[in-house]
């Protein structure tokens, strides 16, 4: 066979003793990459994207906005300052504390923003009587999204509390927030029968 | 951290990465292609037996698992998904380059399941060339069965076919490679 690796002179006893894994003799990713690019491109459909997501109105890109800059706030400072400051929970007791009901340090950021707290909370407290007004199929599948992006927090969490160092959750967790938020101000937005 | 935490991380982990690339996000999908690229790349290479195929059955993996991870449970495990994807994208292309249909031989014996220890440690290399010289079928068996853990059942699954072929198969390779090594694999 050509290439399942250099010259191994290593000997084994059994052939569960063979790693299974071959390391590609080049990154395979850029053409790969380019490849769903392009079939993006042509076919947006078909790919593994959301709906299209409607223009927002001016206020709730404020509230987006507020969002995003804290995520960033939180991002750089998780990212640039060590867990270990004094007087600053570290990311596993903060996850620890999330799995006990407690926020964490990353909830204490977002929700010690004044703008973003009031924003959501406006967004929370008429997401019944939005909800109330939604056809049905289009009810369940918000409630479903809220759902699974609470189970999506959850679970970033209590993987950033066994991994605390792990960017790409940090910036996973950043972004379901924005997701809620982003849902919140579409069911916000869908009054005048414009639906979800 | 202990290796079931470890573990337990790394699954959530990847839970996460299906459920952002899901949503079209690229950058989750590299990190599982990072992840999980080595083990396809292996399976390739040895069913291909060629290098440049190999790359082209791991980059055809992972467009396909792209288009369809919309359809992946998450309940299931992504490497045995991203497997059978690869499995599937290697047997189509070998029928492609060499469109030979299976000897008659294919279909011989009925071994069982076996262990795969060899008497005497046999360089990883010699072993490797002495698999690769097998029959399609005897080595694809073998493959999934001994080098990547899958039952029978999983393996005869993956290949298309019947869990007796696929010990049968098996236990071709099992009398080639011991006829090739010149020691025996019990």
């Amino acid at each position: 066979m050509s290439g399942t690796g250099s010259a191994d002179e290593r000997r084994v006893g059994s052939l569960r003793e063979l790693s299974p894994a071959v390391e590609p003799p080049r990154d395979l990713w850029p053409q790969i990459e380019a490849r769903i690019n392009a079939e993006r491109r042509s076919a947006p459909a078909a790919q593994p994207r959301p709906a299209r997501a409607r223009p927002l109105p001016p206020r709730w890109l404020a509230a987006a906005a507020v969002v995003a800059s804290v995520a960033v706030g939180v991002w750089i400072g998780r990212s640039l300052l060590p867990a270990a400051r004094p007087g600053v929970q570290s990311p596993i007791s903060a996850a620890r504390a999330t799995l006990a009901g407690a926020p964490t340090a990353l909830d204490v950021a977002y929700v010690s923003d004044r703008r973003y707290q009031r924003d959501r909370a406006a967004l929370m407290k008429s997401l019944q009587a939005r909800l109330a007004a939604l056809p049905q199929p289009a009810r369940a599948k918000v409630m479903a999204s809220l759902a699974a992006m609470q189970r999506a927090k959850q679970d970033l969490e209590s993987a950033l509390g066994k991994d605390p160092g792990n960017a790409l959750l940090q910036e996973l967790l950043v972004n379901t927030y924005q997701d809620e938020m982003r849902v919140l101000t579409d069911v916000q937005a869908s009054d005048a029968g414009r639906g979800i | 951290m202990t290796q079931a935490q470890a573990e337990d991380t790394r699954v959530d982990w990847e839970a996460a990465l299906v459920q952002r690339a899901c949503t079209g996000d690229t950058r989750a999908f590299e990190r599982l292609y990072r992840e999980h690229a080595g083990r396809v790349y292996g399976l390739c290479l040895r069913m291909t037996r060629d290098a440049h195929l190999a790359e082209d059955c791991t980059q055809e993996t992972f467009i396909n698992a792209w288009r369809a991870l919309p359809r992946f449970e998450t309940r299931s495990s992504l490497s045995t998904w991203l497997h059978r994807i690869a499995v599937n994208v290697s047997l189509a292309k070998r029928r492609k380059a060499s469109p030979v249909a299976p000897s008659p031989d294919d279909e011989e014996g009925t071994g069982g399941a076996c262990g795969w220890t060899l008497e005497t440690p046999v360089e990883v290399q010699e072993i490797e060339a002495a698999i690769g010289a097998l029959p399609d079928g005897a080595r694809d068996a073998l493959i999934l069965h001994a080098l990547y853990g899958y039952s029978h059942v999983e393996a005869a699954q993956m290949l298309g076919v019947a869990e007796g072929t696929c010990k049968a198969q098996l236990h071709r390779a099992r009398r080639l490679l011991r006829e090739r090594l010149h020691v025996e694999v019990g």
